[in-house]
């Protein structure tokens, strides 16, 4: 089950946070979000990826902690998109489609004329569409 | 430049390698770099799905809807920057729809060879079938005749320029798409008809569809500058 999903504009400010858990972990969820832009912040500088990587870099996973697992993706931007699961066995192509679908309500939310790059996403729209994204990535793991 | 990751149908729909296409499925211009021709080749929001058979006679460059959504977008948060109140945007808007509408009359008429309409009715149909149709690629409905047939409303499902847009909390007021009342404005006072415009319903206020009023005033009979001496 997906805990919280986040996205950080390339300055590493947040523009994003949205926990679909209990609020009292909330705090938790934050601090582990700030700890893999470290982690995220060192694989881009690291000279592994000598190889030309494509536009969209799937990071995989991140940061195991001791019950959560957090998975980034990079835009071509160096807006970071990361999303911290509960779920112990997830299918790596089933991540890489919420990432993709995530990226796509991003760039939906973005296209506002209203919005100002840097600033938090205020759209209510964006956040209907995660919480779909959300939902329907975890179907069975209600209950 | 390279092309951003945006997943978007119209740019999947065009990413296959370009081959060979007969001229009458050409629809740039053929100077487009061959990096652009993914981005630019589908036109489909902004000119509607046109046979090939216009396809081949448009001479004039067509571009991507979204740009289009961009740029009106820009346009509308650079006035509300400069302008800073509602209303005056609002009134601003009107007023360069309006200077579209009288020039855009005459490209409309030319191109789409209707007659002279008989009555106001026709008239509505023509604008929301064909007038629409021709430069926004959408149709619109029109309802609510008012019994003396002066007034109607323009109902839109679905309006290019607002896609992605969501008004924030203090500019709850604009008419984003007044442009397109001032338009028909113009439009109608270039054929001799007076009329006034309101928005009763806008998606963007969280209403279902855009509902426009069109109300005739009155019909100004074509005056000649000179007197007829006999």
């Amino acid at each position: 089950m997906i805990a919280c999903v986040a996205v950080v504009g390339h300055q590493n400010n947040p523009l994003y946070l949205q926990s679909f858990t209990g609020a009292d972990d909330a705090l938790k969820l934050h601090h582990i979000v700030h700890c893999s832009l470290d982690v995220i912040d060192e694989r881009v500088n690291n000279p592994k990826r000598s190889v030309i990587t494509l536009n969209e870099s799937y990071l995989g996973l991140l940061y195991p902690t001791e019950s959560y697992k957090v998975y980034g993706y990079l835009s071509n931007t160096k807006v970071k998109f990361l999303v911290v699961t509960t779920d112990l066995d997830v299918k790596d192509t089933d991540i890489r489609s919420f990432f993709r679908r995530f990226h796509a309500a991003y760039v939906d939310a973005v296209s506002n004329p209203f919005h100002v790059p840097g600033k938090k996403i205020i759209s209510r729209i964006f956040a209907v569409r995660v919480s779909g994204i959300v939902k329907a990535f975890a179907p069975g793991t209600y209950g | 430049m390279a092309a951003g990751p945006r997943p978007r149908k119209s740019f999947l729909r065009h990413e296959k390698p370009r081959r060979a296409t007969r001229r009458s499925e050409r629809r740039m211009a053929p100077l487009v770099p061959k990096s652009g021709d993914a981005i630019f080749a589908s036109i489909d929001r902004v000119v509607g799905p046109m046979n090939t058979a216009e396809a081949s006679t448009k001479s004039e460059a067509l571009i991507n809807a979204e740009l289009f959504t961009l740029t009106y977008g820009a346009m509308v948060r650079q006035l509300l920057t400069d302008l800073e109140e509602v209303d005056v945007v609002n009134k601003q808007l009107d007023q360069m729809g309006y200077n579209i509408g009288v020039r855009l009359i005459d490209e409309f008429l030319a191109k789409s060879n209707v007659s002279r309409c008989v009555d106001f009715k026709e008239t509505a149909d023509v604008i929301a079938k064909v007038g629409l149709k021709m430069f926004l690629g959408v149709t619109a409905s029109v309802s609510n005749w008012d019994p003396e047939g002066s007034s109607f409303s323009l109902v839109l499902d679905d309006n290019p320029l607002v896609d992605f847009v969501e008004l924030p909390d203090t500019f709850q007021g604009l008419h984003y798409c007044n442009i397109l009342s001032g338009v028909i404005r113009g439009a109608l006072e270039m054929v001799s008809m007076k009329t006034e415009i309101t928005w009763i319903r806008d998606m963007l206020h969280g209403d279902d569809a855009y509902e426009l009023r069109v109300k005739l005033l009155k019909q100004i009979p074509e005056e000649y500058p000179y007197k007829d001496d006999e």
